[in-house]
């Protein structure tokens, strides 16, 4: 006899008392409507990030070796990677020196080992200068260990001795800097030597959260010049290798890692990564930080759910009377706490409902203002409606039994 | 027990108590009464005398503090919430003072409440409602809300709602108090087609006049039933009629005191038909014009 079918009707009654205090509701709705947004567009912008770094790992740039160093992650036996060192000390666990390098480009297997440093320095057009553009200095082969063809012009030679002050442009550094696609023949001022464009690249498949720095916003120079410039003070935070033959990548991590850990005595540490395994680290890293905000932003939910508590429980002693009237006609116990419920659960799932509808429209700005490509699955929205649902009927039971056990007669006499 | 077979409703000795200590209340003092089925009883009694709380008590939305009541045989002090609910549901219609509709919803589905809440499916339940009010002259409200409806024709939608159940026994608490005289006399020969179709029915009232319908008053006074005699339908009952030419002169006294002349026009202790006398040594004035303390609060 508790089993009392949910009838439309009452569900109707819900819709319409929902309706009747709408500013109110909408207002109840707000927190689970942020939570709800905050919650989708934290995932899948994370889920976004993850279907891009999939994607750029073509079939060309799936034998990339990196070595960075500094110990990032845990390899384990296998090969897998069994832990991610998030504060890894990137910058402090030491540099590539000159023999590490070339430690690299000697060990078997080896094609080619590009280096790769950051210059510091600011780049200036004209009488504009800027920060924000990276300086990375890079040998001739770059373009072929990525596998990366030019847009326009020319990757600069192995010998650069004869023209020294070349460079190439990412494709959006060449709009940021010279707001054009293909400046060619142009110039920037960088550490006081005018430098000439020689070449743009094809847009890189952006990886926001990747350890390594965007190559697209990127202004490459040789590394003969940086060399020289600095001093010989350069220090290459990656080297890049492509090996001989392809399929190899595995192998060639470990007699890498060999070859390092013998020139160093085992006293300093690299990370040695084929790019499947790089792809892996980014994905840990990526699902740490989404779950982690998505926690966060799950607190919203949090509060959403005690505002709709707040709301319910004004209501029901606002409608103590209403209350007295259903039980005078005979509604049991049970089925005042299933009207309440129900209230609770329409309410809830409107906010979510509205939180979906808000999140894509969120996602539509990030796709058009931002490099950021969120992607809305299934899943996210399934979650993000459940969650709302349980919050509406954890938070309305409260004021729901409190309005079922409500003695009739005293129900009554509140007017 | 000695209760007659057909009581719907059996009380004895039964009261109810509000407060602690000081500011207590005897709402209900020893009441004892037993109304068959098909009765169709008034109660009168200055204000505060208990009417409501009676009424309550009898349609199971109150318990009694002491003594014993059987509602259709069965001991209501045994009762659960829910069983309670289900009696109200199925056996008992309410009419209130203040109609008691919900604002919120049209006049038909006000009237199926009832309905939905045995679990009767929405198609039938509205055309059930849609029959009731058809039967009070409303049918072409139906989409109305209360809110735009006279306070007659709510009463009269509140009237199909506690019909719309069937019910053995309609308990009315002044349903005409807040009426004029011709919707009150409407609302009576409403209750009167209601009562023929077997219908036990009770409703406390403050005029004299409609005791007409019924065919058996109840005094009240001090939680107490005074007296309760058996009237012929159409007549208005004696102690009644005694009430309504007999309503003493303001005294100077009353107008100081703030109290209507109208608290005394009630009899007084005996002459008490089923009532159990009340033992407490009340002060029993004989004659109801006389001046006494003020109204029933004790
Ligand atoms: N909830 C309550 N708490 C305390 N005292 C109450 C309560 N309800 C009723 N009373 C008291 O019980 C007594 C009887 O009240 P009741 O409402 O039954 O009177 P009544 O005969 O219906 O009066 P009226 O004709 O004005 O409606 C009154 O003295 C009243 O103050
Ligand atoms: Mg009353």
């Amino acid at each position: 006899m508790i089993a009392l079918p949910l009838s439309r009707g009452e569900v109707k009654m819900a819709i319409a008392s929902v309706r009747s205090t709408k500013w109110r509701s909408l207002f109840t709705m707000l927190g689970v409507i942020i939570g709800v947004v905050s919650v989708v567009t934290v995932v899948s912008i994370g889920q976004g990030i993850k279907n891009q770094v999939g994607s750029q790992i073509g079939e060309l740039s799936r034998d990339i070796i990196t070595i960075r160093p500094g110990k990032l992650v845990n390899v384990s036996s296998d090969g897998s990677i069994s832990s991610v060192n998030l504060l890894a000390d990137a910058g402090n666990g030491g540099s590539l020196a000159a023999q590490d390098i070339s430690t690299i480009a000697d060990t078997k297997g080896v094609q080619t080992a590009v280096p790769l440093a950051i210059t510091n320095g600011a780049v200036s057009v004209g009488s504009h200068a800027t920060n924000s553009t990276p300086v990375l200095a890079a040998t001739a082969d770059l373009p072929t260990v990525l596998s990366q063809p030019l847009l326009g012009g020319n990757f600069f030679p192995a010998d650069t001795t004869q023209q020294p002050y070349v460079a190439v442009l990412g494709s959006f550094a060449a709009k940021t800097l010279f707001h054009q696609s293909q400046p060619l023949g142009r110039t920037f001022q960088f550490m006081g030597r005018t430098f000439f464009v020689q070449g743009v690249f094809h847009q890189f498949d952006t990886n926001p959260l990747s350890l390594s720095t965007d190559f697209n916003n990127a202004v490459f120079i040789p590394y003969q010049t940086a060399q020289s410039l600095t001093n010989n003070n350069i220090r290459p935070y990656e080297v890049l290798v492509k090996p001989a033959t392809s399929g190899q990548a595995n192998a060639m991590v470990g007699s890498i890692s060999t070859a390092l850990a013998k020139a160093h005595q085992n006293q300093q540490q690299f990370t040695v990564l084929s790019q499947m395994q790089g792809l892996a680290v980014t994905n840990n890293i990526l699902n740490l930080l989404t779950r982690m905000i998505a926690g966060i932003a799950a607190i919203s939910l949090l509060v959403g759910g005690i505002g709709i508590m707040d709301v319910m429980l004004v209501s029901v002693t606002e409608r103590m009377h209403e209350i007295g009237i259903r039980k005078a006609l005979g509604a049991t116990n049970h089925q005042i706490l299933e009207q309440f419920m129900v209230e609770a659960t329409v309410l809830s799932l409107t906010g979510g409902i509205i939180g979906i509808i808000v999140s894509f429209l969120v996602e539509y700005l990030l796709r058009v203002f931002t490099t950021l490509t969120p992607d809305i699955t299934w899943q996210i929205m399934g979650l993000a409606v459940g969650v709302s649902l349980v919050v509406g009927i954890l938070f309305g039971s409260i004021p729901a039994l409190k309005a079922a056990r409500k003695d009739p007669i005293n129900a009554l006499r509140n007017e | 027990m000695g209760f007659g077979v057909s009581a719907i409703i059996e009380l004895r000795e039964v009261s109810k108590l509000y407060g602690f200590g000081d500011a207590m209340t005897l709402a209900l003092d020893e009441v004892s009464l037993t109304i068959d089925q098909n009765e169709f009883v008034a109660v009168m009694g200055p204000s505060g005398s208990g009417k409501s709380t009676l009424m309550n008590v009898i349609g199971l939305l109150d318990r009694p503090t002491h003594g014993e009541f059987k509602f259709n045989g069965r001991s209501a002090a045994r009762l659960g919430a829910d069983q309670r609910a289900k009696i109200r549901r199925d056996t008992i219609g309410f009419i209130f003072q203040s109609y008691n509709l919900l604002p919120r919803l049209t006049v038909l589905e006000n009237v199926a409440l009832p309905l939905a809440y045995k679990g009767v499916p929405a198609g039938k339940r509205l055309a059930m409602a849609s029959h009731m009010l058809e039967r009070v002259g409303l049918q072409d409200r139906e989409y109305f809300y209360p809110g735009q409806l006279s306070g007659g024709q709510v009463q009269c939608v509140a009237i199909a709602r506690a019909l719309v159940n069937d019910p053995k026994l309609i308990i009315a608490d002044e349903p005409t108090g807040n009426l004029d005289s011709v919707a009150s006399r409407l609302i009576m020969e409403l209750l009167t087609e209601i009562h023929k179709t077997g219908n036990s029915i009770l409703f406390v009232t403050h005029n004299p006049e409609l005791t007409r319908y019924a065919s058996r008053v109840v005094y009240m006074r001090d939680g107490a039933i005074m007296q309760d005699e058996a009237t012929k339908f159409g007549e208005v009952a004696a102690t009644a009629l005694k009430q309504m030419y007999t309503i003493p002169e303001r005294t100077v006294d009353d107008d100081l005191a703030g109290v209507s002349a109208l608290m005394h026009a009630v009899p007084q202790k005996p002459a008490v038909r089923g009532a159990t006398a009340a033992k407490s040594g009340k002060k029993a004035k004989r004659k109801p014009a006389k001046r006494k303390k003020s109204g029933a609060k004790k």
